[in-house]
């Protein structure tokens, strides 16, 4: 959870969970953000020397397989995960995939930068084809790679990979979003729907959860 | 402890027929059973909590949305959502039993019937590891339709029945949903009640105008947070002047200043909830502003503060 705390006068904000996006040598963490609302505003205005009040690492994370491809399968601001995730497994020698899609050109983020946090080339997919390939990021996926599909983005993006990796008898883990107070379990706040009927709480049961642990409604 | 003992300023206070070294504690709902909280602050540096609140059966709580952010404060709309009676016995009071050695524990209590809080509080009253219940009365009565807490006589009957259940410190959490919440306090005291934890959250609503749609999954939902300090240091202020028990006052307390206006007003402890999702921090020192401010003005002890706004009545 990265917020402002209560100390900046004139400012009520509550805390944004946020993915860790890189961590350098020096002990430093970055953080990816989009500036979508006031919130992520406030945050973006942050200079060098200002405090910004952080809670974590919380929840479940992405867990790769010694052998196997991990395809990371990213949709808008749910490429920040994988920024981190792929350098990680890059820096350990394993093979990694990059399938990142955006609605269009003007929001694909910057793809040098990315190839320097993560050694890779992402493959970009745009709803519109303005840039890299028309179509959505399903279509750059293969049903028959023995690969760990991880995937982060809009909910419909989630719920067609969720279906399309039952259908393929595939390995998904999601990392989902929804509306979080305490980030630690407390407030009850973020649940999500179980495949078993129960609400489960984004922070400490995921954000990661294995796609087929989930309820993603009727298609 | 550090400092010359005989000039720091008491924050200890005789209340509820126990010793309580601090007045700050964490607000229901906003720290769940207290083992959460446990790895992230000192809990016996404070007074102790308000747990999430008890029914007697688990209930699952409503769809998501269930919070979201608004002007200087958040609404929720959780539904309750908590392990039931049996469980809160066997899992959670146990932890708080061995756990917390100085702070001290309230269990929020709700449910749809009289005799659905009777049960709950029945259920407890045998147990060790809490020191009293706050009675959470913003639930619909299934009887009436209407809230316990706008209903005079639903919460007079509630009350009274609840006072044959126990001997244990019994605090009825005031909804600021009515005209005139002396009216309710009054009641509450009249009935038996030892304190009054003054005030819950205000019914509220914020609509998502892409979609046309309640932003809240249950459509409304309880406002928190700095936005309704003013509304909770006047209930604490209105009920003070009626009654003579007790009050914690709650309602966007982010640090000591905040604190310290609802003990002028009347309040002899005070609630730390929203502004701990801020800062996990805010409650220890929101504790240590109160103390700050009793030295800065030569105030001896805390339980002298209390009450003596000059409101020049």
């Amino acid at each position: 959870m990265l917020g402002l705390g209560l100390d900046t006068p004139g400012t009520w904000l509550l805390p944004r969970p946020f993915s860790i996006g890189w961590r350098s040598e020096r002990g430093l963490i970055g953080i990816l953000l989009r500036v979508f609302g006031r919130g992520t505003r406030a945050l973006s205005a942050l200079t060098p020397g200002e405090t910004a009040l952080v809670l974590g690492p919380l929840g479940t994370e992405f867990e790769a397989a010694e052998g196997r491809t991990t395809e990371c399968v990213a949709g808008g601001v749910g490429l920040a995960p994988f920024v981190f995730l792929a350098a990680e497994e890059i820096a350990a020698g394993r093979p990694v995939r990059l399938v990142y899609g955006e609605r269009d050109a003007e929001a694909v983020f910057d793809t040098d930068l990315l190839r320097e946090l993560t050694d890779i080339d992402a493959e970009v997919f745009t709803e519109d084809g303005s840039r890299g390939t028309r179509g959505r990021v399903t279509a750059g996926l293969d049903p028959a790679a023995d690969s760990v599909l991880c995937a982060c983005g809009p909910t419909p993006m989630l719920a067609a990979l969720a279906r399309f990796a039952v259908e393929h008898d595939r390995d998904l883990q999601v990392s989902v979003e929804e509306h979080m107070g305490c980030g630690i379990g407390t407030c009850q706040g973020c649940v999500v729907r179980s495949s078993a009927g129960r609400w489960v709480k984004a922070c400490v049961e995921g954000p990661v959860f294995r796609a087929t642990d989930l309820d993603w409604g009727a298609p | 402890m550090t400092g010359d003992r005989a000039t720091s300023p008491v924050m200890s206070q005789r209340l509820f027929g126990a010793d309580i070294h601090s007045p700050v504690f964490l607000a229901s709902g906003t720290c769940g059973y207290g083992q959460e909280y446990a790895d992230l602050i000192p809990l016996d540096d404070i007074g102790g909590i308000f747990t999430k609140a008890v029914s007697v059966e688990p209930r699952a709580g409503n769809p998501p949305h269930r919070v979201a952010e608004t002007p200087g404060g958040m609404i929720n709309a959780i539904g309750l959502e908590n392990v039931g009676l049996d469980r809160f016995i066997q899992d959670k009071l146990s932890w708080l039993r061995e756990h917390l050695t100085r702070a001290h524990v309230f269990v929020n209590v709700v449910g749809r019937t009289r005799d659905d809080y009777a049960a709950v509080v029945a259920g407890l009253d045998p147990h060790d590891g809490f020191l009293g219940y706050e009675i959470n009365v913003s639930c619909p009565n299934v009887k009436g339709g209407t809230l316990f807490g706008t209903d005079e006589t639903a919460l007079a009957d509630l009350v009274a029945r609840l006072r044959k259940e126990t001997d244990r410190p019994l605090i009825i959490k005031l909804t600021p949903n009515v005209s005139d919440v002396g009216v309710f306090a009054r009641i509450c005291e009249e009935e038996g009640a030892d304190g009054l934890s003054a005030i819950n959250t205000f019914p509220g609503m914020l609509v998502d105008t892409r979609s046309r749609r309640p932003v809240i999954g249950n459509r409304s939902g309880g406002v928190s947070g700095p936005a309704i300090l003013p509304m909770g240091v006047y209930a604490t202020w209105r009920a003070r002047q009626v009654t003579e028990i007790p009050i914690i006052g709650i309602g966007g307390i982010r640090d000591g200043d905040d604190a310290v206006q609802y003990i002028l007003a009347g309040a002899a402890l005070v609630q730390v909830g929203t502004a701990s999702f801020v800062d996990p921090d805010a409650a220890v020192t929101t504790h240590a502003g109160i103390e700050a401010y009793l030295r800065a003005h030569g105030v001896a002890t805390l339980a002298e503060l209390v009450g003596t706004l000059d409101d020049g009545l």
